[in-house]
């Protein structure tokens, strides 16, 4: 089961099965220790950040740049793609796949948000111009 | 009420590319096609739900805009496909 870990140095907050074993705020080593949800929720509410549009296009470029793959270069096909997972988010909470829907299982639903892990869908694994199922992602050409 | 449904997306680019042969199969084969945008429709989004089973199977294990459902057959396929094979949907 997935819980929090608080770095005892930074207060840095991580949620998985296990703690990371070198901070990657403050770089110590092997200093997490699993506290409550409630303190990892208490320390999380420092920060409140927003995200727009433009703010989600931008992350997503970076979340390409050492990947095999790129934001789709048909802006329009990124538009109303961005458009959709605001949508979900504005209705639902989640900016979830705008190209699927979701089954009200919310663990399972986790599985919808944009970007998803695509690297296992039929229209991308093992296709050299393979792209996730609404084509916001494309892989790489390799020449 | 047809038992020919269409489940879309308003956001979905397959939709937005399947929504002009949808309309042709309307006006060319006087097709009776229940169209059920379902990210904008609560009801919508419903139905497409109760047919979750049929869909996956067919679908990759997702719920995949835009199925096309035959509700009398269960007959199911999703995603952009040939002109051809929704006249053969409807036939
Ligand atoms: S299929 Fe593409 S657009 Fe849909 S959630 Fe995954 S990455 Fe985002």
């Amino acid at each position: 089961m997935r819980k929090f870990w608080r770095c005892h140095v930074c207060n840095d907050i991580h949620y998985g099965i296990f703690p990371p074993e070198l901070c990657p705020t403050c770089k110590v080593e092997f200093g997490y220790i699993e506290v409550s949800s409630q303190e990892a929720r208490k320390i999380m509410s420092i920060s409140e950040t927003t995200m727009s549009k433009e703010d989600f296009v931008a992350a997503i470029h970076r979340f390409t740049k050492m990947r095999e793959f790129n934001v789709n270069p048909d802006q329009e096909r990124v538009e109303m793609l961005t458009g959709g997972v605001f949508t979900c988010e504005q209705s639902q909470g989640l900016k979830y796949c705008p190209c699927r829907m979701i089954e009200r299982d919310f663990e399972s639903d986790l599985s919808l948000i944009c970007p998803c892990n695509f690297l296992q869908h039929d229209t991308y694994k093992d296709k050299p111009d393979g792209e996730c199922w609404c084509g916001l992602f494309v892989k790489k050409e390799t020449t | 009420m047809s038992h020919y449904i269409l489940f879309h997306g308003r956001e979905c680019p397959h939709c937005k590319k399947m929504m002009p042969l949808v309309d042709k199969l309307i006006a060319e084969e006087g097709a009776e096609i229940d169209q059920r945008e379902v990210w904008h429709d609560e009801k919508n989004a419903d139905l497409m739900r109760s047919y979750k089973d049929i869909i996956k199977a067919k679908c990759g294990g997702q719920l995949r805009v835009p199925t096309f459902l035959n509700a009398e057959t269960n007959e199911v396929f999703c995603g952009e496909v040939e002109y051809e094979k929704l006249i053969k949907w409807i036939s």
